[in-house]
């Protein structure tokens, strides 16, 4: 008996389980992490441990275990994945290219971190994000002006650098006061993708070189245009990170302290915690993750939505816009966002007010041409997903009885007309009664 | 370029003595028309004079239509002014008032004639006809032009 009562008790937690996650509420998410060597779990514990505490569950797995999987029958195992396994060829299980792919096609996080014996299929997955790593397997990024200070002569391979992107939805609010430590290699954007950024970008003196041979031959990568750490976020709103260098989310790096060569500042600690931190709460979207529900427009004066508008119409749009916070949707507070009243082009378009409760609203008058309009909301910001709001309404023209019954203009031809009336009438009485 | 004064100046002494020709018989020439002029005005005036008495002796129930006329004509100016001025934009409501004024005025003109006691063409009609006409016609006309004002 009390073990049936203890059962039926803990049926009872069942739906909160299930409710634990969901597409609309993404808590407690869990995250595949693959490494190479099981040591970097401890060698990477205060990282690993930043995201625990944000409650997402890691799942440690060596990349060639052959028990590893990302979906099993059809359904998705994780809702993140996480790549620390630079070297690997090949993973075990059934996760290959096309499965990484697929995962994150489906709307998932990615995090991959490549070093300075990166394999094929790593660089082959970047490539697919639209990273491009140096083509030369031994080639590191060297900077003999903005490398960290350290006491030992190094080949400055180990480069200090705080060339952030400037955007508090991808780093935080708080500005990160010392530079980032970063030893690896370096990638390019490819020119075409409007979706990848570079998030910590080298130096202008930087190079992607061998460090342990001269150079024979002017290096591919140089400046800034060597992208260190960078992000892209896909069209269907999943977020990746590629960075070039693993030892920077090592634990050793995030204690040490940095000196920049060249500045006199020696800092205690080195931005790499705060950075990485922050940009991982970007990349699982606790910040900047926008939706917009309840899409109202109605005529002013009126609360129901009208199936159709008439030619100088007043009406009033609004629509509601949330940002997740990690634990809630909070209100989205921003004066950029826009509305056009769009057929072929935009007739008018508006910024909306906002109440900053998460209510943007405008009102505005049907331009004087009929046909079938659109509402379109379009917004795409740095960071943040992007909004693509359509809401179809025809337009149509006045009706026969709703043009104005006397014309102000023709006042003198009304005028002319009766006043000839008038006068016929007076006439023939004086015509008649005229002796 | 040379001014027109130079020019003249250049051409000198042939020109002056055109010149001279010409004013010379300019001189006569406008004392002609002078003449003419003066003959023409009182001419005009003559027959002014002549169309002042002629008209007072019509009888008065002419006169009344010729009033009648005049007031439709001066209405119908008043509306192509107005039509000149602020452009043709109900332009149906602009015939149609244009149309009321000639059309009373026209059909007056009609009531005029025919009931004109010296006309012998209409020796035989009685006035009281032309007048029934007349108001028939009018009633027409004052349909067709509220149909059409708009």
């Amino acid at each position: 008996m009390p073990k049936l009562a203890l059962f039926l008790i803990l049926i009872h937690f069942l739906p909160f389980l299930c409710t634990s996650f969901s597409p609309e509420n993404p808590s407690s998410r869990r995250v595949l992490v693959l490494l190479d060597d099981l040591a970097l779990k401890s060698s990477h514990s205060v990282y690993f441990k930043s995201l625990q505490s944000r409650g997402f569950e890691l799942d440690f797995k060596l990349a060639d275990d052959p028990k590893i999987g990302l979906q099993r029958y059809g359904q998705y195992l994780y809702d993140g994945l996480i790549l620390f396994c630079p070297t690997t060829e090949r993973f075990g299980g059934s996760i290959d290219l096309a499965a990484i792919l697929d995962f994150v096609d489906s709307g998932h996080d990615l995090i991959i971190a490549a070093d300075n014996n990166a394999s094929d299929l790593i660089r082959e997955i970047a490539t697919e994000c639209g990273v491009d790593f140096d083509e030369d397997p031994a080639a590191m990024v060297i900077d003999h002006t903005s490398y960290a200070v350290s006491e030992t002569e190094g080949d400055h391979t180990l480069i200090a650098s705080d060339d952030f992107i400037k955007s508090n939805v991808l780093l935080g609010s708080e500005k990160i006061e010392a530079p980032v430590l970063f030893q690896g290699i370096g990638h390019s954007l490819s020119p075409a993708n409007s979706l990848v950024l570079k998030v910590l970008s080298a130096s202008p003196s930087a190079y992607s070189a061998n460090p342990k041979s001269k150079l024979s031959s002017p290096p591919s990568l140089t400046g800034s245009a060597i992208s260190l750490v960078s992000i892209l976020q896909a069209r269907n709103n999943a977020r990746i990170l590629i960075s070039g260098s693993l030892v920077m989310f090592s634990n050793r790096f995030f204690r040490s302290g940095v000196q920049k060569a060249g500045t006199p500042t020696k800092h205690e600690k080195s931005g790499n915690e705060q950075f990485l931190t922050e940009l991982s709460k970007w990349v699982f979207h606790e910040r900047g993750h926008l939706k917009a529900v309840n899409i109202q427009h109605h005529k002013d004066g009126e609360a129901d939505e009208p199936s159709m508008y008439r030619i100088n119409d007043d009406l009033v749009y609004s629509v509601e816009i949330y940002e997740w916070s990690g634990r809630s949707w909070e209100p989205y507070v921003a004066d950029d966002v826009q509305v056009q009243f769009y057929m072929m082009s935009p007739y008018v378009l508006k910024n909306l007010s906002t109440d900053k409760k998460g209510r943007y609203f405008t009102a505005f008058k049907v331009p004087d041409v009929y046909g079938v309009f659109q509402f379109k909301v379009e917004y795409q910001r740095l960071g943040y997903t992007s909004l693509s709001l359509s809401k179809q309404i025809p337009v149509r023209p006045y009706r026969h009885n709703e043009y104005e019954r006397f014309i102000p203009a023709a006042y003198p031809y009304y005028g002319a007309a009766f006043s000839m009336m008038a006068g016929f009438f007076i006439f023939t009485a004086v015509h008649l009664y005229n002796k | 370029m040379r001014s027109a004064s130079e020019h003249d100046k250049v051409e000198g002494f042939p020109v002056h003595f055109a010149l001279n020709l010409v004013l010379v018989s300019s001189e006569s020439r406008s004392k002609v028309l002078l003449a003419m002029a003066r003959s023409t005005s009182k001419d005009a005036q003559a027959l002014l004079h002549s169309f002042r008495s002629a008209y007072a002796a019509t009888p008065t129930n002419l006169k009344i239509i010729d009033l009648y006329v005049g007031f439709a004509v001066f209405t119908a100016l008043i509306q192509i002014a107005y039509i000149a001025i602020v452009g043709s934009f109900p332009f149906n409501a602009f015939l149609s008032g244009l149309l009321s004024c000639i059309g009373t005025a026209v059909l007056a003109v009609c009531l005029r004639i025919q009931v004109n006691r010296e006309n012998k063409e209409f020796k035989d009609l009685p006035p009281e006809r032309a007048f029934a006409d007349f108001v028939l016609c009018n009633l027409v006309l004052h349909l067709v032009i509220m149909n059409f004002l708009g």
